[in-house]
């Protein structure tokens, strides 16, 4: 076709179909990939797609083994799965995703026409979507632009191997067939001939092209008008979402442990006046108030008398009263897993959901729980909290006062011990000795036992409980064994009840480590705690006790701001990691009108900014030539301007001259060594320095290899003649065995 | 009407026109002729997607849909950007070889050549057309408005049916600053006049999501001969030699000195005709003349009266033609006429060539049939207006029967087709 095209060798058709099945195989696994993390139920569906992609691929013949039989039955097969997936489990979305990669799995064990191929590429961007929307993950973000180029690529193969056929559409490969470029697939030699066929400049280009296309993928996220529908259908609402760890309403002791073993981020927030950000923030999401045999819950007495109606909606008022001043605004990342009670760090004045939710809400208790387990991040805002570590409950205290009174729905009073009498002695014992004779204020009870607990106890995220009979809790709290922070909080509270304190135990997460490179919190798995609440008559509010960190008093007295983020900036790798999670949630994922509005406004301004400095820096140089004009004229002053003209000059002649040419002659060679059809031809000529040099063909396959490797382009022979030819020479050439042998001996 | 023998294409330098915004805007409203693009099944699948994608978008509000939307569009843009490039610096020539006979293969060949510095261009397919020039009149109906729909039909039926079309691919890359041929195989229907165009220039680069039609004026005008014919001699080797007859002289390997010419190289040393050179100071050579043979001199009549019936008059076209040329190739074809034009002689292959072009467009003539009065029969030889003024040796044509035609030499049945 090209005469040309001597130059550089080009792909054959069955090499373009060998790379068209390669790369068919690479979106199949990179679309089962998805399943990973998108919580669906296809695992065994998913290893068996992925086991026979990978070995369809290693060994493209195993197609045709496939008996008739599993053809015929396939679709029947496949389309029964589904109706039965449907009705036995009622999801949907679920069913569709094993649909797609059963489909994706049938696609890879028979050979694909050009609707296969298509067909592969669109179930594939189907899972990714899917497992994009269930996630918002930012590994969603990677696997659509790995996944985008495959299938650009996959596409872009077909669309050649057309037209290497010419157009003809290619009969469809009879059952139990090898077809030949299956039959002569050998991946090392491909990879070769890609190697070979692929122009440097060409995949450069492509690459730039590819980030153009990004870039202008991210332009038109940004351009994209939004408004928002109400009652919209979202995917996630087509699935059962479980949590895969995370807070519950029942914590054993080791649960908060077990969670402080993974180190992924739980949780990330933006703070927009860092001067408000506490030294030690205690993000609250669940309060514990029963105990039982070593395991505190919450009760349903009180979630019925505390968390109001359920509720949907995207704003959520708290009972914080608005200051004057802008609000602190805090944006929380929480990423899916964790727990459907939301963290805080305390009561609230607005809390404002990205999208609609059904939630239920408790201004006593400070916490705020959706219906169900998010299966995606969720984000939300909120503004004005109450960041005093006291929590005031006017309903509690009131009841407080009044229950020496007899009235059955007074409800829970949080002092309630179920323990036998010995241990309830015990405790009590141990509450005089901590507390004194004398009823102390709940602030100081809470000071004194959180410095015995530290006394007596200390801190180990393995710990043992001692043996014997009886409440597990009070054992481990008389003996002197290390514990880890559930079981100082839940000794707290049974101390505090003991002496006729109201106590609970809060879990959530303490602390965090503050990002350098995004400027945000970042709060990790193993940040959860759990520490105690003890109420406080006098205040008629709640106040924090932490036997392993910071008391509500304390922390008053603690510095804030940036003097607080010193200790907790991170600028690690892991960090740098994460500021790219923060980037993907506030600028693609939060981003709405307002994002888009604001990011208008910034480019305006930016090139407003950039006009002016402009402007202003061309006034300058201006001034400057003005000025260096303006200045006395002497004949140094020329000479010196004489010699710069002239070493100019100069050095343009010289380039002109010599530079240019130069440049021009080194990129030649260094472009004519690295041609592939020179490097290969260097090969068969160091190849067939033992053939016998005095067999005609031998010398003829040696000519024309020299002269594909050291002749100008335009007088090669057709190159791969020429190979085939030196193939055939070296083969000829080689000293049979037997006469080597002979010669040996 | 662009000629054919220039490149042409987008990457042909045209006379920079001025540019304007405006110019652009409107062609991109209002494509050029020919500019076509249409999306293809994986290109409406993925106007589906994205459309899919985007109501699911703005009904849920989910960025990470918005982000696949941008993404989808995005891809279509590369891929128009793509296609762009792809046919950026790519030139064409449409080749044609006479001569075309009807009936006959012909090869249209388009050379091409990629001005790019680095980019190959991948997967164009030129789709090539031919059509008669006035064959039937205008090809296609000029009205609608006062024609009926059968006769809108009729018309774009016959012309659709003279038309030859077909799509020929570009098999493998055309390199950058490489040049490439593509060929056609066209066989014309019917004589006459030719016209071979490059339709236009489509593709499916890269990603096949849009098919790309570039329309183009390159055009290649041919005549077609007509097609050869089946003849039976009766008595053409058996004619009568008449007395005086008409010989024929031609540059040959005879002994009798035909002319003298100029020197060319190849020119044996034995033919210099050294008194000639020495006086006129060049060296000249001998042109002898071969051996002479009888002559014939062939006469096709067109009058209506005679050739009433066209298909006829295509046999007699095509038995004049196959005549003339087997005449030719034995040396013994003197003169050729048609009608009332005077006798053309034929001495070179370009005489005879110009009276294949002549029968190729020739047309029933309207002129009533005069009967030589002589004979006083139709078919019998005519009495005037031979070739040269002589009655030596002349073959004319007659209708045989309904369908045949007879060649008369001299009054005398020589071959019939």
């Amino acid at each position: 076709m090209s005469r040309a095209s001597a130059r550089r060798p080009q792909l054959t058709l069955t090499e373009l179909h060998q790379l068209k099945w390669l790369l068919g195989a690479g979106l199949t696994l990179l679309a089962v990939g998805t399943v990973f993390y998108m919580e669906v139920d296809a695992w065994v569906l998913m290893g068996l797609t992925a086991a026979a992609t990978v070995a369809t691929a290693a060994r493209p013949g195993l197609p045709a083994r496939v008996p008739r039989l599993a053809h015929w039955l396939a679709f029947p097969a496949m389309v029964a799965f589904f109706a039965g997936d449907l009705w036995l489990k009622t999801e949907i979305l679920p069913a569709m995703v094993r649909l797609a990669v059963m489909l994706l799995l049938y696609r890879n064990i028979t050979y694909r026409q050009r609707r296969d191929d298509l067909q592969v590429v669109v179930l594939g961007l189907f899972l990714v979507v899917v497992a994009g929307v269930l996630t918002v993950s930012l590994t969603f973000a990677a696997h659509l632009l790995v996944y985008t180029g495959c299938a650009l690529a996959l596409l872009l193969v077909i669309t050649l191997t057309d037209a290497a056929t010419g157009g003809k559409k290619q009969p469809p490969v009879p059952v139990g067939e090898t077809p030949d470029w299956a039959q002569e697939a050998d991946w090392g030699r491909l990879a070769g001939r890609l190697r070979e066929v692929s122009d440097w400049r060409v995949l450069g280009f492509g690459a730039v092209l590819f980030a153009g296309v990004v870039g202008v993928s991210a332009l038109l996220f940004l351009a994209i008008p939004r408004f928002q529908l109400e009652n919209s259908m979202f995917l996630d609402r087509l699935i059962t979402k479980k949590a895969r760890s995370g807070f519950s309403d029942t914590i054993k002791f080791g649960d908060v442990t077990e969670i402080q073993q993974d180190t992924g981020v739980a949780l990330s927030v933006d703070v927009s006046d860092q001067s408000q950000i506490p030294a030690s923030p205690y993000w609250r999401m669940l309060v514990l108030d029963h105990y039982e045999n070593g395991t505190f819950r919450l009760s349903l007495g009180l979630v019925g008398q505390e968390f109001g109606p359920g509720r949907t909606h995207a704003l959520v008022h708290g009972d914080v009263k608005p200051q004057l001043g802008v609000a602190t605004v805090w944006t929380f990342f929480l990423e899916s897993g964790v727990s459907r009670y939301l963290p805080l760090l305390g009561r609230f004045e607005l809390l404002r959901f990205r999208e609609v939710q059904n939630f239920r809400l408790a201004p006593n208790l400070g916490l705020l729980a959706l219906r169900e387990e998010p299966a995606s991040m969720t984000a939300y805002r909120v503004e004005g909290f109450d960041l005093s570590g006291v929590l005031p409950d006017p309903g509690f205290a009131q009841r407080w006062r009044e229950r020496a009174e007899a009235n059955p729905r007074r409800g829970t009073l949080q002092v309630r011990l179920p323990l036998d009498a010995a241990e309830q002695a015990q405790l009590a014992q141990l509450g005089r000795e901590i507390a004194g004779p004398g009823r102390l204020a709940a602030g100081d009870f809470a000071q004194r036992t959180e410095e015995w607990l530290r006394r007596n106890h200390a801190y180990t995220l393995s710990p043992s409980i001692p043996a014997g009979a009886g409440d597990p809790l009070v054992r481990w709290l008389v003996s002197r064994e290390a514990g880890h922070c559930e079981l100082f909080a839940g000794a707290f509270v049974l101390l505090a009840r003991a002496s006729g304190y109201p106590a609970r135990v809060v879990t959530g997460f303490r602390g965090g480590s503050w990002n350098g490179y995004s400027n945000n919190f970042t709060i990790r798995n193993a940040d959860a705690h759990a520490w105690a609440e003890i109420f406080d008559e006098a205040r008629g509010a709640w106040l924090r006790a932490d036997p392993l960190g910071t008391s509500a008093a304390a922390q008053a007295a603690e510095p804030r701001g940036e003097q607080a983020l010193v200790s907790r900036m991170d600028r690690s790798w892991k960090a740098r990691l994460d500021s790219l999670r923060v980037f993907w949630y506030r600028r693609i994922v939060s981003f709405d009108t307002a994002s888009q509005a604001e990011t208008l406004k910034a480019m305006k301004e930016a090139t407003q900014s950039t006009g002016k400095r402009l402007r202003e820096e061309f006034a300058a140089a201006v001034a400057k030539v003005k000025a260096w004009l303006a200045q006395p004229w002497d004949g140094r002053r020329l000479l010196r301007i004489a010699a710069a003209v002239a070493a100019l000059a100069a050095l343009v002649w010289g380039w002109r001259e010599f530079g240019r040419g130069w440049l021009r002659g080194w990129s030649r060679n260094r472009g004519a060594k690295g041609h592939p059809v020179r490097r290969e031809a260097g090969g068969w000529l160091r190849r067939l320095e033992a053939a016998d040099p005095d067999d005609p063909r031998v010398r003829a396959a040696i000519a024309e290899l020299q002269r594909l490797r050291y002749g100008a382009p335009g007088t090669w022979p057709e190159p791969q003649g020429a190979f085939r030819r030196a193939r055939v020479a070296a083969r000829i050439g080689r000293p049979r065995e037997d006469a080597v042998m002979a010669a040996g001996k | 009407m662009e000629r054919a023998a220039e490149w042409s294409g987008p990457g042909a330098r045209a006379p920079r026109a001025g540019f304007s915004w405006a110019v652009l805007l409107w062609s991109l409203v209002y494509p050029q002729r020919g500019h076509r693009i249409l999306p293809t099944i994986p290109g409406v699948i993925l106007i589906a997607l994205a459309l899919g994608i985007g109501t699911a978008a703005y009904n849920s509000s989910s960025n990470i849909l918005f982000i696949t939307l941008s993404l989808l569009l995005a891809c279509l843009i590369l891929s128009g950007v793509l296609s762009w490039l792809n046919l950026r610096g790519t030139e064409w020539r449409l080749q044609l070889a006479p001569p075309l006979r009807a009936g006959h293969d012909a090869v249209v060949g388009l050379d091409l050549r990629n001005g790019k510095r680095f980019l190959p261009t991948y997967g164009l397919w030129f789709e090539f057309l031919a059509k008669p020039v006035d064959r039937y009149g205008p090809a296609r109906a000029e009205s609608t408005v006062t024609a009926s729909g059968a006769e809108v039909k009729a018309a774009l039926a016959r012309a659709e049916a003279a038309e030859r079309r077909g799509r020929v691919p570009q098999i493998g890359r055309l390199d950058p600053r490489g040049e490439g041929r593509v060929e056609w195989i066209v066989r014309p229907a019917e004589r006459g006049r030719l016209r071979v165009e490059l339709a236009s220039v489509g593709s499916l680069f890269p990603f096949g999501f849009l098919r790309k039609d570039v329309g183009t004026e390159v055009r290649c005008d041919a005549i077609v001969w007509p097609a050869p014919t089946e003849y039976r001699r009766h008595a053409l080797g058996a004619a009568r030699r008449v007395a005086g007859g008409e010989r024929v002289t031609r540059p040959g390997t005879g002994g009798d000195l035909l002319a003298v010419r100029r020197y060319t190289p190849g020119d044996s040393h034995r033919l210099i005709h050294w008194k000639a050179s020495a006086r006129t100071q060049t060296l000249l050579v001998r042109q002898l003349a071969a051996e002479s043979a009888e002559g014939y001199s062939l006469w096709v009549r067109t009058e209506g009266g005679m050739w009433r019936r066209p298909e006829q008059f295509e046999v007699l076209v095509s038995l004049a033609a196959t005549l003339a040329e087997d005449l030719f190739r034995t040396g013994r074809l003197v003169a050729v006429a048609i009608d009332g034009g005077g006798p053309l002689p034929v001495r070179r292959v370009h005489d005879l060539e110009l009276f294949l072009d002549a029968l190729a467009v020739l047309r029933i003539s309207e002129q009533p049939f005069a009967p030589a009065p002589e004979t006083g029969a139709a078919g019998a030889e005519p009495a005037t207006g031979t070739p040269r003024g002589g009655r030596q040796q002349v073959i004319t044509f007659v209708p045989d029967g309904v369908r045949g035609v007879a060649a008369y030499v001299d009054g005398q049945l020589a071959a019939s087709a």
